[in-house]
Protein backbone atom coordinates (compact mmCIF):
# COMPACT_ATOMS: atom_id res chain seq x y z
CA UNK A 1 0.00 0.00 0.00
CA UNK A 2 2.62 2.55 0.56
CA UNK A 3 4.48 1.46 -2.56
CA UNK A 4 0.98 2.45 -4.05
CA UNK A 5 1.01 5.70 -1.75
CA UNK A 6 4.20 6.78 -3.34
CA UNK A 7 3.45 6.10 -6.93
CA UNK A 8 0.39 7.70 -6.72
CA UNK A 9 2.21 10.95 -5.16
CA UNK A 10 4.91 10.63 -8.00
CA UNK A 11 2.62 10.49 -11.33
CA UNK A 12 0.17 12.13 -9.91
CA UNK A 13 1.91 15.08 -9.22
CA UNK A 14 3.96 14.25 -13.03
CA UNK A 15 0.73 14.30 -14.69
CA UNK A 16 -0.67 17.31 -13.34
CA UNK A 17 1.80 19.38 -12.81
CA UNK A 18 2.23 19.18 -16.29
CA UNK A 19 -0.84 20.11 -16.88
CA UNK A 20 -0.76 23.27 -14.86
CA UNK A 21 2.36 24.22 -16.84
CA UNK A 22 0.04 23.68 -20.49
CA UNK A 23 -2.59 25.65 -19.07
CA UNK A 24 -0.18 28.10 -17.99
CA UNK A 25 2.02 28.14 -21.23
CA UNK A 26 -1.13 28.46 -23.65
CA UNK A 27 -2.32 31.72 -22.94
CA UNK A 28 1.47 33.32 -23.06
CA UNK A 29 1.82 31.55 -26.29
CA UNK A 30 -1.17 33.56 -27.64
CA UNK A 31 -0.20 36.80 -25.88
CA UNK A 32 3.37 37.04 -26.73
CA UNK A 33 4.71 34.44 -29.17
CA UNK A 34 1.60 35.16 -31.95
CA UNK A 35 0.86 38.92 -30.62
CA UNK A 36 -2.79 38.84 -29.64
CA UNK A 37 -2.71 40.18 -26.12
CA UNK A 38 -5.16 41.71 -24.27
CA UNK A 39 -2.93 43.86 -21.87
CA UNK A 40 -3.04 42.52 -18.11
CA UNK A 41 -5.24 45.17 -16.67
CA UNK A 42 -8.09 43.16 -18.84
CA UNK A 43 -6.81 39.91 -17.73
CA UNK A 44 -6.62 41.03 -14.48
CA UNK A 45 -10.23 42.41 -14.29
CA UNK A 46 -11.56 39.31 -15.89
CA UNK A 47 -9.38 36.90 -13.55
CA UNK A 48 -10.72 38.60 -10.04
CA UNK A 49 -14.67 38.46 -11.42
CA UNK A 50 -14.54 34.75 -12.13
CA UNK A 51 -12.54 34.12 -9.19
CA UNK A 52 -14.87 36.00 -7.12
CA UNK A 53 -17.08 33.08 -7.94
CA UNK A 54 -15.05 30.01 -7.35
CA UNK A 55 -11.85 30.34 -5.65
CA UNK A 56 -13.25 29.65 -2.78
CA UNK A 57 -13.55 25.96 -4.64
CA UNK A 58 -10.52 25.65 -5.48
CA UNK A 59 -9.84 24.89 -1.62
CA UNK A 60 -12.70 23.37 -0.43
CA UNK A 61 -13.53 20.62 -2.76
CA UNK A 62 -9.81 18.91 -2.64
CA UNK A 63 -10.19 19.02 1.41
CA UNK A 64 -13.64 17.63 1.39
CA UNK A 65 -13.31 15.27 -0.88
CA UNK A 66 -10.20 13.92 0.32
CA UNK A 67 -11.56 11.39 2.69
CA UNK A 68 -13.63 9.84 -0.30
CA UNK A 69 -11.08 10.33 -3.13
CA UNK A 70 -8.34 9.25 -0.84
CA UNK A 71 -4.66 10.26 -2.39
CA UNK A 72 -4.71 8.42 -5.87
CA UNK A 73 -8.58 9.30 -6.42
CA UNK A 74 -7.80 13.27 -5.33
CA UNK A 75 -5.13 13.44 -8.26
CA UNK A 76 -7.07 11.66 -10.85
CA UNK A 77 -10.30 13.12 -9.82
CA UNK A 78 -8.81 17.05 -9.46
CA UNK A 79 -7.54 16.28 -13.04
CA UNK A 80 -10.30 15.37 -15.13
CA UNK A 81 -12.88 17.03 -13.32
CA UNK A 82 -16.51 16.03 -13.11
CA UNK A 83 -16.49 15.29 -9.52
CA UNK A 84 -19.91 15.52 -7.98
CA UNK A 85 -21.69 13.97 -10.75
CA UNK A 86 -19.49 11.50 -12.70
CA UNK A 87 -16.28 10.91 -10.22
CA UNK A 88 -17.94 10.22 -6.65
CA UNK A 89 -21.05 8.27 -8.28
CA UNK A 90 -18.35 6.02 -9.57
CA UNK A 91 -16.42 5.52 -6.18
CA UNK A 92 -20.03 4.90 -4.94
CA UNK A 93 -20.98 2.30 -7.03
CA UNK A 94 -18.01 0.67 -7.36
CA UNK A 95 -17.02 0.24 -3.85
CA UNK A 96 -20.89 -0.99 -3.43
CA UNK A 97 -20.52 -3.41 -6.17
CA UNK A 98 -17.27 -5.19 -4.82
CA UNK A 99 -17.88 -4.98 -1.53
CA UNK A 100 -15.45 -2.35 0.29
CA UNK A 101 -16.19 -0.23 3.08
CA UNK A 102 -15.00 3.73 1.77
CA UNK A 103 -12.35 5.58 3.46
CA UNK A 104 -9.96 2.41 3.94
CA UNK A 105 -7.16 1.23 1.68
CA UNK A 106 -9.15 -1.31 -0.09
CA UNK A 107 -11.52 1.36 -0.38
CA UNK A 108 -9.22 3.83 -2.08
CA UNK A 109 -8.09 1.43 -4.83
CA UNK A 110 -11.26 -0.01 -5.54
CA UNK A 111 -12.02 3.50 -5.92
CA UNK A 112 -9.24 4.31 -7.79
CA UNK A 113 -10.02 1.90 -10.86
CA UNK A 114 -13.58 3.19 -10.74
CA UNK A 115 -12.46 6.80 -11.41
CA UNK A 116 -10.13 5.80 -13.42
CA UNK A 117 -11.94 4.08 -16.08
CA UNK A 118 -15.00 6.49 -15.64
CA UNK A 119 -12.40 9.10 -16.51
CA UNK A 120 -11.20 7.31 -19.72
CA UNK A 121 -14.80 6.43 -20.72
CA UNK A 122 -15.91 10.30 -20.40
CA UNK A 123 -12.91 11.46 -22.95
CA UNK A 124 -14.00 8.45 -25.40
CA UNK A 125 -17.58 9.80 -25.00
CA UNK A 126 -16.65 13.47 -25.23
CA UNK A 127 -13.94 13.85 -28.01
CA UNK A 128 -16.66 12.47 -30.95
CA UNK A 129 -19.13 14.48 -29.34
CA UNK A 130 -16.69 17.76 -29.46
CA UNK A 131 -15.30 16.83 -32.91
CA UNK A 132 -19.01 16.29 -34.24
CA UNK A 133 -19.39 19.61 -32.69
CA UNK A 134 -22.67 21.79 -33.85
CA UNK A 135 -24.02 19.50 -36.15
CA UNK A 136 -25.07 17.35 -32.93
CA UNK A 137 -27.83 19.62 -31.91
CA UNK A 138 -30.13 19.14 -35.43
CA UNK A 139 -29.84 15.59 -35.16
CA UNK A 140 -30.80 14.92 -31.24
CA UNK A 141 -34.80 15.67 -31.30
CA UNK A 142 -35.50 18.70 -29.62
CA UNK A 143 -37.70 16.64 -26.97
CA UNK A 144 -35.12 14.45 -26.25
CA UNK A 145 -33.29 17.66 -25.41
CA UNK A 146 -35.77 18.70 -22.88
CA UNK A 147 -34.95 16.04 -20.87
CA UNK A 148 -31.12 16.99 -20.75
CA UNK A 149 -31.63 19.52 -17.40
CA UNK A 150 -32.51 16.48 -15.67
CA UNK A 151 -30.18 14.26 -15.74
CA UNK A 152 -28.21 16.05 -12.55
CA UNK A 153 -31.57 15.24 -10.41
CA UNK A 154 -31.47 11.49 -11.44
CA UNK A 155 -27.70 10.67 -10.63
CA UNK A 156 -28.04 12.60 -7.34
CA UNK A 157 -30.88 11.17 -6.55
CA UNK A 158 -30.16 7.31 -7.86
CA UNK A 159 -26.74 8.21 -5.51
CA UNK A 160 -27.97 8.78 -2.34
CA UNK A 161 -30.10 5.63 -2.54
CA UNK A 162 -27.85 3.74 -3.06
CA UNK A 163 -26.07 5.05 0.36
CA UNK A 164 -29.53 4.56 1.57
CA UNK A 165 -29.51 1.00 1.41
CA UNK A 166 -27.02 0.82 4.06
CA UNK A 167 -27.69 3.84 6.22
CA UNK A 168 -31.45 4.54 5.86
CA UNK A 169 -31.98 6.78 8.74
CA UNK A 170 -28.66 8.62 7.67
CA UNK A 171 -30.15 8.98 4.18
CA UNK A 172 -33.07 10.52 4.99
CA UNK A 173 -31.35 12.81 7.20
CA UNK A 174 -29.06 14.02 4.94
CA UNK A 175 -31.71 15.03 2.01
CA UNK A 176 -33.77 16.56 5.07
CA UNK A 177 -30.46 18.23 5.93
CA UNK A 178 -29.68 18.89 2.50
CA UNK A 179 -33.01 20.52 1.54
CA UNK A 180 -33.25 23.40 4.19
CA UNK A 181 -29.62 23.93 3.67
CA UNK A 182 -29.90 25.01 0.44
CA UNK A 183 -33.07 26.73 0.95
CA UNK A 184 -31.41 29.07 3.50
CA UNK A 185 -30.05 32.52 2.55
CA UNK A 186 -26.12 31.33 2.84
CA UNK A 187 -23.38 31.43 0.31
CA UNK A 188 -23.22 28.28 -2.02
CA UNK A 189 -20.23 26.97 -1.38
CA UNK A 190 -20.64 26.89 2.17
CA UNK A 191 -24.03 24.61 1.58
CA UNK A 192 -21.94 21.25 0.75
CA UNK A 193 -19.56 21.60 3.55
CA UNK A 194 -21.90 22.97 6.26
CA UNK A 195 -24.35 19.69 5.28
CA UNK A 196 -20.68 17.27 5.29
CA UNK A 197 -19.89 18.79 9.02
CA UNK A 198 -23.85 18.66 10.53
CA UNK A 199 -24.02 15.10 9.27
CA UNK A 200 -20.16 13.92 10.30
CA UNK A 201 -21.04 14.90 13.66
CA UNK A 202 -24.69 13.33 14.05
CA UNK A 203 -23.20 10.24 13.00
CA UNK A 204 -20.07 10.50 15.14
CA UNK A 205 -22.48 11.18 18.35
CA UNK A 206 -24.86 8.43 17.49
CA UNK A 207 -21.75 6.39 17.35
CA UNK A 208 -20.76 7.53 20.95
CA UNK A 209 -24.20 6.51 22.52
CA UNK A 210 -24.39 3.43 20.75
CA UNK A 211 -20.95 2.21 22.07
CA UNK A 212 -22.12 3.97 25.51
CA UNK A 213 -24.73 1.28 25.77
CA UNK A 214 -23.47 -1.65 24.55
CA UNK B 1 -9.23 37.32 -38.92
CA UNK B 2 -12.18 37.02 -36.56
CA UNK B 3 -11.48 35.60 -32.92
CA UNK B 4 -13.79 32.41 -34.31
CA UNK B 5 -11.19 31.56 -36.94
CA UNK B 6 -9.02 32.12 -34.52
CA UNK B 7 -10.71 29.84 -31.91
CA UNK B 8 -10.72 27.18 -34.34
CA UNK B 9 -6.70 27.30 -35.50
CA UNK B 10 -4.32 24.84 -34.99
CA UNK B 11 -2.23 26.86 -32.16
CA UNK B 12 -5.53 26.08 -29.99
CA UNK B 13 -6.08 22.50 -31.16
CA UNK B 14 -2.61 21.47 -30.13
CA UNK B 15 -2.76 23.17 -27.08
CA UNK B 16 -6.19 21.87 -26.38
CA UNK B 17 -4.93 18.02 -27.88
CA UNK B 18 -2.01 18.17 -25.40
CA UNK B 19 -3.95 18.89 -22.41
CA UNK B 20 -6.38 15.88 -23.03
CA UNK B 21 -3.88 13.81 -24.17
CA UNK B 22 -2.17 13.94 -20.73
CA UNK B 23 -5.68 13.31 -19.05
CA UNK B 24 -5.75 10.23 -20.82
CA UNK B 25 -2.72 9.13 -20.63
CA UNK B 26 -3.10 9.66 -16.65
CA UNK B 27 -5.67 7.96 -16.25
CA UNK B 28 -4.40 4.83 -18.15
CA UNK B 29 -1.50 4.97 -15.72
CA UNK B 30 -3.69 5.33 -12.28
CA UNK B 31 -5.54 2.02 -13.94
CA UNK B 32 -2.30 0.43 -14.12
CA UNK B 33 -0.62 1.57 -10.68
CA UNK B 34 -4.36 0.46 -8.75
CA UNK B 35 -4.71 -2.84 -10.38
CA UNK B 36 -0.82 -3.67 -9.72
CA UNK B 37 -2.14 -2.71 -5.76
CA UNK B 38 -5.42 -4.65 -6.16
CA UNK B 39 -3.49 -7.68 -7.06
CA UNK B 40 -0.97 -7.13 -4.05
CA UNK B 41 -3.69 -6.87 -1.27
CA UNK B 42 -5.29 -9.79 -2.42
CA UNK B 43 -8.11 -8.77 -4.63
CA UNK B 44 -9.22 -11.37 -7.40
CA UNK B 45 -9.34 -10.44 -10.79
CA UNK B 46 -13.00 -10.58 -11.14
CA UNK B 47 -13.36 -8.09 -8.09
CA UNK B 48 -11.26 -5.99 -10.20
CA UNK B 49 -12.69 -6.59 -13.37
CA UNK B 50 -16.05 -5.98 -11.71
CA UNK B 51 -14.63 -2.23 -10.33
CA UNK B 52 -14.01 -1.29 -13.35
CA UNK B 53 -16.59 -2.16 -15.47
CA UNK B 54 -18.96 -0.60 -13.03
CA UNK B 55 -16.67 2.65 -13.34
CA UNK B 56 -17.28 2.88 -17.11
CA UNK B 57 -20.93 1.74 -16.68
CA UNK B 58 -20.97 5.30 -14.37
CA UNK B 59 -19.19 7.61 -16.24
CA UNK B 60 -21.97 7.12 -19.64
CA UNK B 61 -24.85 8.58 -17.60
CA UNK B 62 -22.90 11.99 -16.76
CA UNK B 63 -21.06 12.02 -20.01
CA UNK B 64 -23.99 12.32 -22.11
CA UNK B 65 -25.57 14.78 -19.51
CA UNK B 66 -23.02 17.52 -20.58
CA UNK B 67 -23.20 17.06 -24.26
CA UNK B 68 -25.63 19.67 -24.08
CA UNK B 69 -23.70 22.29 -22.40
CA UNK B 70 -20.48 21.18 -24.22
CA UNK B 71 -22.08 21.72 -27.95
CA UNK B 72 -22.98 24.58 -26.45
CA UNK B 73 -20.01 25.89 -25.25
CA UNK B 74 -18.68 25.55 -29.17
CA UNK B 75 -20.57 27.62 -30.19
CA UNK B 76 -19.37 30.79 -28.16
CA UNK B 77 -15.34 30.17 -27.73
CA UNK B 78 -14.58 27.15 -30.72
CA UNK B 79 -14.36 23.50 -30.78
CA UNK B 80 -10.57 23.13 -29.13
CA UNK B 81 -11.17 25.20 -26.35
CA UNK B 82 -13.70 23.89 -25.98
CA UNK B 83 -12.14 20.18 -25.57
CA UNK B 84 -9.66 21.50 -23.62
CA UNK B 85 -12.20 22.92 -20.87
CA UNK B 86 -14.53 20.06 -20.66
CA UNK B 87 -11.62 17.62 -20.93
CA UNK B 88 -10.07 18.88 -17.41
CA UNK B 89 -11.29 20.05 -14.35
CA UNK B 90 -13.56 22.91 -14.45
CA UNK B 91 -17.40 22.08 -14.89
CA UNK B 92 -19.35 23.40 -17.80
CA UNK B 93 -21.33 25.79 -16.54
CA UNK B 94 -18.80 27.43 -14.45
CA UNK B 95 -17.00 27.51 -17.63
CA UNK B 96 -19.71 29.56 -20.09
CA UNK B 97 -19.95 31.28 -17.36
CA UNK B 98 -16.25 32.30 -17.44
CA UNK B 99 -16.06 32.80 -20.24
CA UNK B 100 -19.19 35.16 -20.38
CA UNK B 101 -17.52 37.46 -17.85
CA UNK B 102 -14.24 37.81 -19.86
CA UNK B 103 -15.99 38.93 -22.90
CA UNK B 104 -18.32 41.05 -21.25
CA UNK B 105 -15.30 42.98 -19.18
CA UNK B 106 -14.34 43.89 -22.34
CA UNK B 107 -17.02 44.95 -23.46
CA UNK B 108 -17.56 42.22 -26.19
CA UNK B 109 -19.68 39.22 -26.98
CA UNK B 110 -18.37 35.63 -27.36
CA UNK B 111 -18.35 34.97 -31.10
CA UNK B 112 -20.17 38.52 -32.08
CA UNK B 113 -19.29 41.71 -31.90
CA UNK B 114 -15.82 42.84 -31.16
CA UNK B 115 -14.45 39.31 -30.49
CA UNK B 116 -11.03 39.37 -31.88
CA UNK B 117 -8.64 36.71 -31.39
CA UNK B 118 -7.39 39.00 -28.10
CA UNK B 119 -10.66 38.93 -27.07
CA UNK B 120 -10.64 35.08 -27.57
CA UNK B 121 -7.01 34.76 -25.52
CA UNK B 122 -9.03 36.58 -22.55
CA UNK B 123 -10.76 34.03 -22.51
CA UNK B 124 -8.11 31.45 -22.63
CA UNK B 125 -6.70 33.47 -20.12
CA UNK B 126 -9.45 33.13 -17.72
CA UNK B 127 -10.54 29.67 -17.76
CA UNK B 128 -6.95 28.58 -18.19
CA UNK B 129 -5.66 29.87 -14.98
CA UNK B 130 -9.13 29.44 -13.14
CA UNK B 131 -9.18 25.58 -13.59
CA UNK B 132 -5.17 25.62 -12.67
CA UNK B 133 -6.74 26.75 -9.44
CA UNK B 134 -7.97 23.06 -8.58
CA UNK B 135 -4.91 21.55 -10.24
CA UNK B 136 -2.29 24.24 -7.98
CA UNK B 137 -4.08 23.42 -5.05
CA UNK B 138 -4.25 19.66 -5.58
CA UNK B 139 -0.05 19.69 -6.41
CA UNK B 140 0.50 21.37 -3.04
CA UNK B 141 -1.50 20.09 -0.55
CA UNK B 142 -2.47 16.21 -1.10
CA UNK B 143 0.90 15.66 0.28
CA UNK B 144 -0.34 17.33 3.33
CA UNK B 145 -3.71 16.01 3.13
CA UNK B 146 -2.09 12.39 2.90
CA UNK B 147 0.13 13.02 6.60
CA UNK B 148 -2.69 13.81 7.95
CA UNK B 149 -4.72 10.44 7.03
CA UNK B 150 -1.88 8.48 8.04
CA UNK B 151 -2.05 9.87 11.42
CA UNK B 152 -5.51 9.71 11.81
CA UNK B 153 -5.73 6.20 10.71
CA UNK B 154 -2.58 4.71 12.89
CA UNK B 155 -4.81 5.84 16.40
CA UNK B 156 -6.45 3.37 17.77
CA UNK B 157 -10.27 3.35 16.28
CA UNK B 158 -8.66 5.65 13.64
CA UNK B 159 -9.63 3.51 10.72
CA UNK B 160 -13.39 3.45 12.03
CA UNK B 161 -13.31 7.35 11.95
CA UNK B 162 -12.29 7.82 8.94
CA UNK B 163 -14.69 5.03 7.56
CA UNK B 164 -17.18 7.11 9.33
CA UNK B 165 -16.07 10.60 7.90
CA UNK B 166 -15.68 9.19 4.27
CA UNK B 167 -19.14 7.90 4.36
CA UNK B 168 -21.01 10.47 6.38
CA UNK B 169 -19.09 13.01 3.79
CA UNK B 170 -20.70 11.43 1.12
CA UNK B 171 -24.25 10.75 2.44
CA UNK B 172 -24.08 14.41 3.42
CA UNK B 173 -22.65 15.77 -0.11
CA UNK B 174 -25.25 14.09 -2.18
CA UNK B 175 -28.06 14.54 0.21
CA UNK B 176 -27.68 18.79 -0.06
CA UNK B 177 -26.97 17.57 -4.63
CA UNK B 178 -30.41 16.55 -4.39
CA UNK B 179 -31.87 18.45 -2.24
CA UNK B 180 -30.27 21.51 -4.18
CA UNK B 181 -32.39 20.20 -7.26
CA UNK B 182 -35.40 19.09 -5.91
CA UNK B 183 -35.92 22.90 -5.11
CA UNK B 184 -35.88 23.61 -8.01
CA UNK B 185 -39.39 22.73 -9.13
CA UNK B 186 -41.76 19.64 -9.33
CA UNK B 187 -40.36 17.80 -12.17
CA UNK B 188 -36.74 18.08 -10.34
CA UNK B 189 -38.95 16.77 -7.50
CA UNK B 190 -40.08 13.56 -9.49
CA UNK B 191 -37.13 12.63 -11.42
CA UNK B 192 -34.98 12.38 -8.16
CA UNK B 193 -38.06 10.14 -6.52
CA UNK B 194 -37.94 8.47 -9.74
CA UNK B 195 -34.26 7.95 -9.13
CA UNK B 196 -34.06 6.82 -5.67
CA UNK B 197 -37.06 4.18 -5.80
CA UNK B 198 -35.50 2.89 -9.06
CA UNK B 199 -31.92 3.07 -7.48
CA UNK B 200 -33.13 1.06 -4.14
CA UNK B 201 -35.25 -1.58 -6.18
CA UNK B 202 -32.15 -2.39 -8.34
CA UNK B 203 -29.87 -2.84 -5.33
CA UNK B 204 -32.26 -4.66 -2.80
CA UNK B 205 -32.82 -7.46 -5.84
CA UNK B 206 -29.19 -7.88 -6.94
CA UNK B 207 -28.12 -8.26 -2.76
CA UNK B 208 -31.23 -10.62 -2.60
CA UNK B 209 -30.39 -12.40 -5.39
CA UNK B 210 -26.86 -11.94 -5.70
CA UNK B 211 -27.10 -10.75 -9.24
CA UNK B 212 -23.38 -8.79 -9.24
CA UNK B 213 -24.11 -7.70 -12.94
CA UNK B 214 -27.32 -6.03 -11.51
CA UNK B 215 -24.85 -3.99 -9.29
CA UNK B 216 -22.49 -2.56 -11.85
CA UNK B 217 -25.90 -1.19 -14.04
CA UNK B 218 -27.76 -0.29 -11.49
CA UNK B 219 -26.90 3.34 -11.44
CA UNK B 220 -26.91 3.80 -15.32
CA UNK B 221 -30.53 1.77 -15.03
CA UNK B 222 -31.57 3.88 -12.56
CA UNK B 223 -30.48 7.30 -14.74
CA UNK B 224 -32.11 5.98 -17.67
CA UNK B 225 -35.43 4.97 -15.71
CA UNK B 226 -35.89 8.71 -14.35
CA UNK B 227 -34.99 10.69 -17.54
CA UNK B 228 -37.85 8.14 -19.25
CA UNK B 229 -40.01 9.09 -16.33
CA UNK B 230 -39.72 12.55 -16.79
CA UNK B 231 -39.70 12.52 -20.21
CA UNK B 232 -43.28 11.95 -20.17
CA UNK B 233 -44.01 13.86 -17.33
CA UNK B 234 -43.52 17.03 -18.65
Amino acid sequence: MNEFRAASHRWGRITIGLGILISLAMPLYISFVMGYHPGFSLIINSFLAYAAVVAIVWFLEPIMYFPVLGVSGTYVAFFTGNISNMCLPAVASCQEAVGVEPGTDKGEIVGTLGISAASLVNKIILIPVILAGLWLLTVIPESVQEVFPYVLPAIFGAVLAQFAGKYPIYGVLALIIGILVNMAPIPLFTKNVLCIVLLVCIMLAAGKLKSKKA
Amino acid sequence: MSGMDFANSPVVWIFGSAIVALVIFQAIKFLSLSKKAAREIGMSDSEIKRAVKTGSITAIGPSIGIIIVAVSLISLIGNPLTMMRIGVIGSAPIESMGAQLSAESAGATLAGEGFTPEIFNLVVWTLCIGGAGWMIFTFFATPYLSKIQTKLTSKPKGEYLMSIIASGAMIAVFGSLTGAEMIKGAPYIFTAAVAVISSLTFNYIANKKGINWLKEWSLGFSILISLAAVYFFI
